[in-house]
């Protein structure tokens, strides 16, 4: 009897704390379903997220890695009917140790206030991925073929490409039009690297110079089952003061020392097929002399273009899975054109055409199986940068193989 | 071995294109896809439109007076009607109208005409809105609502 007595304390006690240990903050979190299916609430806050993992082997090395390529944690808060929160907190190769990195990164790929003026037009102010291209709006890996993201996306347009500003987006209301225009900090030009384009000068929200800013805007169009887009980008690349940068001999201010990108794609889906196709080149005219400077060896002018070709044998089922095969050939050059007067060095490597073929099985629209081969050939090695020449390393081989098997997930 | 590879780069690329022209001429026949949107006032928690609205597209768009949202009504059949909401079931972000589905610009997912989900990261088809005929004019009901 008293066994009974102490359990029941024992039950209520703990039944109690449970209820007293939901703190306020608690409540606001729902998971996804939760959230939705509180209806038309003003205080919404949704957990949700992405990531990859893939297995990768290089044939010409005859080596093999293995890595947790991201998990992000969305987390979005809905204030009002018209202003919302939404973040993307994203972890990259899984362990940062001690400022160690080993490629790993913990950084927040997006943090803004969205703040609705109609049901056709927005605001975005914080750290957000700006309208260039196919894959920087939609990244994840469940929505793109193939374990790695497009070469031309990554090493021209550096995706995933967030940068600090406001953007203003809308779309017509008479014709199937969206467009986008935003305002961002500048790249820092002197932290271009040699064999990532400007990859390497986004800030990325960490401390972005003001001294110098861009603009991006884009134009998208729905035709049939086509979707066209154009987007554009011009920034400056100076971060110094007018002082510092005068005593360099470089072009300081918002738009000093400029950089341009423009960018074309065109995507189809009908019946199980789909075609996508991207075109890009950035002018920089401007690099030599940050060359001069910095001796980063960037190009003044740098291209890259893809076509896909995919189609999901599944499309006719009624079932939610997707079995999709795809091809996709991709072109660039991260020296297409250099500075002259020495102040610029050819580097045949930067021209590269990958092929890539594979398939991708999502048993559910939010998970994915994916397999492929990518084939790479780049242009001879420049004798002139060889560092350390054979027999100390290996001759460059201009063709190589990798074989990708990966998964992915979103929710 | 270099210009084998080198050949069959390039007609790897024509065969893409190729095959990118073919699907272009392919899909000319197509329906257009229209975005103009139609603003109604709710009354008695509902919205209404006449049916000839649909006689030359299935699909239209309509707006409750005052909402951040549209709403997609297509015919599906003879006197049969579908209204779905145009908000993301992921983060509530509003949805555009693209060619054969219905999409979000911020992460990426897309539903199907009759509201089910495409592509992720979205999990739940779109809240969907009870419909009647009454006299030439099809009704929405707003306040309740199914997925």
């Amino acid at each position: 009897m008293s066994s009974l007595v102490l359990l029941f304390i024992f039950y209520t006690e703990t039944t109690q704390a449970q209820q007293f240990t939901t703190t306020n903050a608690q409540k606001l979190i729902f998971t996804n379903e939760d959230s939705l299916n509180a209806g038309s609430s003003t205080q919404k806050t949704v957990i949700s997220g992405y990531g990859s993992a893939f297995y990768q082997r290089n044939f010409n090395q005859q080596q093999s890695v293995m890595t947790l390529e991201r998990a992000v944690l969305f987390l979005g808060h809905q204030f009002s009917n018209k202003i919302s929160f939404f973040s993307e907190l994203e972890v990259e190769n899984a362990k940062v140790e001690g400022g160690v990195s080993n490629n790993a990164e913990v950084s927040m790929e997006q943090a803004f206030l969205k703040f609705n003026l109609n049901a056709n037009q927005y605001l975005v102010a914080g750290l957000f991925v700006p309208r260039i291209g196919i894959l920087n709006e939609n990244h994840l890996p469940v929505n793109f073929n193939g374990v790695e993201r497009p070469m031309v996306e990554t090493l021209i347009i550096p995706a995933t490409w967030r940068e600090l500003g406001v953007g203003f987006y809308g779309s017509s209301e008479k014709i199937p039009l969206n467009y986008s225009i935003a305002v961002l900090n500048g790249l820092e030009g002197e932290n271009f690297e040699h064999g990532t384009g400007i990859r390497g000068g986004r800030p990325e929200g960490n401390l972005a110079s003001a001294n110098n800013i861009a603009v991006t805007a884009s134009v998208q169009y729905y035709w049939k089952n086509f979707k066209f887009q154009v987007s554009g980008y011009t920034g400056g690349t100076v971060t110094l003061s007018p002082k510092g940068s005068d005593s360099l001999g470089l072009n300081s201010g918002a738009f000093g020392t400029p950089l341009y990108l423009g960018e074309a794609d065109v995507q189809y889906e009908s019946k199980g097929i789909s075609f996508k196709a991207l075109g890009v080149y950035i002018a920089y005219p401007e690099a030599g002399k940050m060359n001069t400077v910095y001796g980063n060896n960037t190009a003044t002018g740098m291209y890259g273009f893809y076509a896909e070709l995919a189609y999901n044998w599944l499309h006719k089922s009624n079932s939610k899975a997707s079995f999709i095969s795809f091809a996709r050939i991709e072109a660039l050059d991260m020296n297409a054109t250099i500075a002259a007067h020495g102040e610029g060095i050819y580097d045949g490597t930067e021209k590269q055409t990958h092929l890539i073929v594979g398939f991708g099985y999502l048993p559910m629209p939010n998970v994915v199986i994916k397999a492929d081969v990518r084939l790479l050939h780049t242009g001879p090695q420049n004798p002139a940068l060889i560092i350390n020449p054979q027999p100390n390393a290996l001759p460059y081989q201009q063709n190589n193989q990798f074989l990708n098997l990966g998964i992915g997930y979103s929710f | 071995m270099q210009m084998e590879r080198r050949k069959f780069l390039e007609s790897a690329c024509r065969a893409c294109l190729l095959a990118g022209a073919g699907l272009l001429i392919s899909d000319l026949t197509a329906c257009n896809t229209s975005s103009k949107i139609t603003q109604l006032p709710i009354s008695q928690n509902t919205i209404s439109l006449p049916v000839t609205s649909f006689l030359n597209d299935p699909i239209q768009i309509v707006r409750p007076d005052g909402w951040l949202y549209d709403i997609a009504v297509r015919k599906t059949g003879t006197e049969q009607y579908e209204a779905l909401l145009m908000q993301c079931t992921h983060q509530q972000n509003q949805l555009i109208r693209g060619s054969g589905a219905y999409i979000c610009t911020l992460h990426g997912s897309q539903f199907s005409l009759d509201g089910q989900v495409k592509k992720g990261p979205a999990e739940l088809p779109l809240t969907k809105y009870s419909t009647r005929i009454d006299q030439g004019q099809l009704i929405i009901q707003l306040k309740t609502s199914t997925r």
